[in-house]
């Protein structure tokens, strides 16, 4: 891996030479909703959305300090397309990755791109898309990757990782792709030096601290338990009680990295049909309902405890790790407060109960 | 391997069997060569409706043509008992694992059926009988709600020549002469070394739960005991999520799995 340094000033410039390439797009901030306590750690409220390049003012353009809103899987499959394959695909490049929509890609990966057959559609976007990663800045409330060994700042699966200094960005180029892609703007980047390595070093553990001192009061089961307590918790009274608040909206789904659950339908396109592939939600009441009526998902509480299970004991069965990056934007994003950190924490807590 | 996965393959339909007031077999043309191995299934779409899954009831040595039986019971299904012969429908697949053949070889069978789960035993029938020399005895337990309900009626004589077969329904009517009660009943007297024997069982869940029941209770190993598993699987590609039961995806691990890979697993016969 090449590490390169970018002057701050020269971040503009690199992403409109990528924009000839690429359709660019950039993480733009907007106000977030606010918090009603976070211990007096005084942490951020704001938010990021993905925008293109095109669209967002240069003055405008800042590196996001933490993960945006939506999770990185909309690039990659659409919460609503026909299956028709189209010859070209429109390469993107996605500028403000982090290392949790790293981590959730992986599961992507695994569902879309790995098995027998594998999905054209996700490969396709997949290969032609060009990920350029960020350290974390800052975390917001919801944020816990930390507590499940996940980094906040990518080590892997990134094309090109930006870490910020004062001046400039450390940038590590991770892929042939990564390297094609700062070709047109060679002259923008010099070698990083070692001072500056080292002020990341720092940066990245002064912020794995700050996080690790959050994480503290949620007191969130290690990781290594996760997949045991799911399973152990399997006819435990806390589906039925967060279930009773749960109101199968599905924003959880919907914003989760790595939920990747899809319905295939018949759509009507003037007089003709076509299949259509959507995004679908396992809290939805008719989600495993087979003809004839049965359905092993019928009550909601079993959804809730569905969930879990999928993203805890499934995909570590299939797949050696958890669907779960800890990004919290189910948490940010459920109405109910349905929180995820305080389910495993309520269930650790039962089991070690139960074990006395 | 076709481009696009989702993509159907059109099939003409030749024949339209009427099994029972709510069953009807659909025969099949494909109009790309679709070979499946016996308990595989395909999904069957119908334009403007959608897809369903179903294990087609044919021999799976004729490759030109592929029978589906089907209930009307659902969206899909009853849009294909309103299709005439001559319309086409979509087909894809074949999709997951059938049953094991090679480790049946030598072994007796038992088969164990309810209602309409007789379609894909129907082609493990076909399957069966095409090398009938490589099994040792088989057997069919089958039941039905009333004796309209039963399927295949005109080709249980035919299997009688190989296969020993006992029927059951729950309700009889004036001129039923057999028993009468759940196809469980018809499991109490079979005797035969359980060790060399395998059974395979497809039916209605509360049926395949019973009946497994009753198979372990007589004391068949689980993993000597087959399941034809019937859940929501809709790509068949093991990637939309929705057949999922514990560790595995019924659309890519099964349809058919032994009760030894999924007795572990809670609430499966729901």
């Amino acid at each position: 891996m090449r590490t390169l340094f970018l002057n701050t000033k020269d971040l503009p410039d690199f992403l409109n030479n990528l924009s000839k390439e690429y359709s660019v797009y950039v993480p733009s901030k907007i106000k977030g909703k606010g918090l009603p306590c976070d211990f007096g750690f005084k942490l951020p409220t704001h938010d990021y959305l993905w925008e293109k390049l095109s669209a967002v003012k240069k003055e405008d353009l800042a590196f996001n300090d933490y993960r945006s809103i939506e999770s990185l899987r909309a690039f990659f499959t659409r919460s609503k397309e026909k299956l028709v394959l189209s010859d070209n695909e429109n390469k993107i490049a996605v500028f403000g990755v982090k290392a949790c929509d790293l981590f959730c890609l992986k599961i992507q990966d695994f569902v879309f791109s790995g098995g027998e057959i594998k999905d054209p559609f996700y490969e396709r976007r997949r290969a032609s898309a060009l990920l350029i990663s960020g350290d974390c800045l800052s975390f917001k409330e919801a944020c816990f990757c930390l507590a499940l060994e996940i980094n906040p700042y990518p080590g892997e699966g990134f094309d090109l990782n930006f870490s910020v200094l004062e001046n400039g960005f450390v940038v590590d180029v991770g892929s042939d792709k990564g390297e094609e892609a700062i070709k047109a703007s060679a002259a923008l980047f010099a070698p990083a030096t070692s001072q500056a390595l080292a002020q990341r070093e720092e940066k990245r553990n002064a912020l794995a601290r700050n996080l690790s001192g959050h994480l503290e009061r949620h007191k969130i089961p290690s990781k290594d338990v996760l997949q045991e307590i799911v399973k152990a918790g399997y006819e435990s009274d806390i589906w039925q009680a967060e279930a009773e608040k749960c109101v199968e909206c599905g924003a959880c789904n919907f914003v989760c990295g790595t939920c990747h659950c899809f319905l295939l339908a018949e759509d009507r396109f003037g007089n003709a049909h076509e299949r259509v592939r959507l995004w679908d939600c396992c809290s939805y009441a008719n989600f495993a309902r087979v003809a004839g009526g049965a359905n092993p998902l019928k009550l909601r509480y079993q959804r809730v405890r569905n969930r879990y299970l999928k993203k805890f004991d499934f995909f570590p069965e299939n797949f050696a790790i958890s669907a779960c990056a800890g990004c919290g934007r189910c948490i940010e994003a459920c109405p109910a407060k349905i929180d995820i950190r305080s389910v495993l924490r309520k269930l650790n807590e039962e089991k070690s109960l139960s074990a006395r | 391997m076709r481009k696009n996965p989702y993509q159907p393959v059109e099939a003409d339909v030749e024949e339209i069997i009427a099994e029972s007031p709510v069953i009807k077999t659909f025969a099949l043309r494909p109009r790309e060569e679709i070979p499946f191995a016996t308990g595989q299934f395909i999904e069957l779409s119908v334009d403007g409706i959608g897809e369903a899954p179903f294990t087609p009831s044919s021999d799976p040595n004729n490759k030109e043509r592929i029978e589906i039986t089907a209930m009307n019971v659902g969206s899909v299904t009853a849009g294909l008992h309103e299709i005439k012969k001559g319309q086409a429908v979509g087909i894809r697949g074949p999709y997951g694992k059938g049953y094991p053949l090679n480790e049946f070889k030598g072994k007796n069978i038992l088969i164990v059926g309810g209602g309409v789960g007789l379609a894909p035993l129907r082609s493990l029938i076909f399957a069966l009988l095409s090398q009938v020399n490589d099994y040792k005895k088989i057997y069919l337990r089958y039941g039905a709600k009333t004796p309209g309900d039963i399927i295949y009626k005109d080709q249980f004589s035919h299997w009688q020549e190989h296969i020993d077969i006992e029927l059951s329904v729950d309700k009889g009517d004036s001129g039923w002469k057999g028993r009468v009660g759940v196809v469980t009943m018809l499991l109490e007297n079979f005797k035969e070394d359980l060790n060399n024997t395998v059974s395979i069982v497809c039916g209605p869940p509360v049926m395949m739960k019973f009946a497994t029941l009753k198979l372990r209770e007589l004391g068949f190993p689980p993993e000597n005991i087959y399941l034809s598993m019937e859940k929501n699987m809709s790509c068949g590609l093991g990637k939309c999520g929705h057949c999922r039961v514990g560790k595995y995806y019924v659309c890519k691990d099964g349809p058919v799995f032994n009760y030894a890979q999924l007795q572990g697993i809670p609430d499966i016969w729901d």
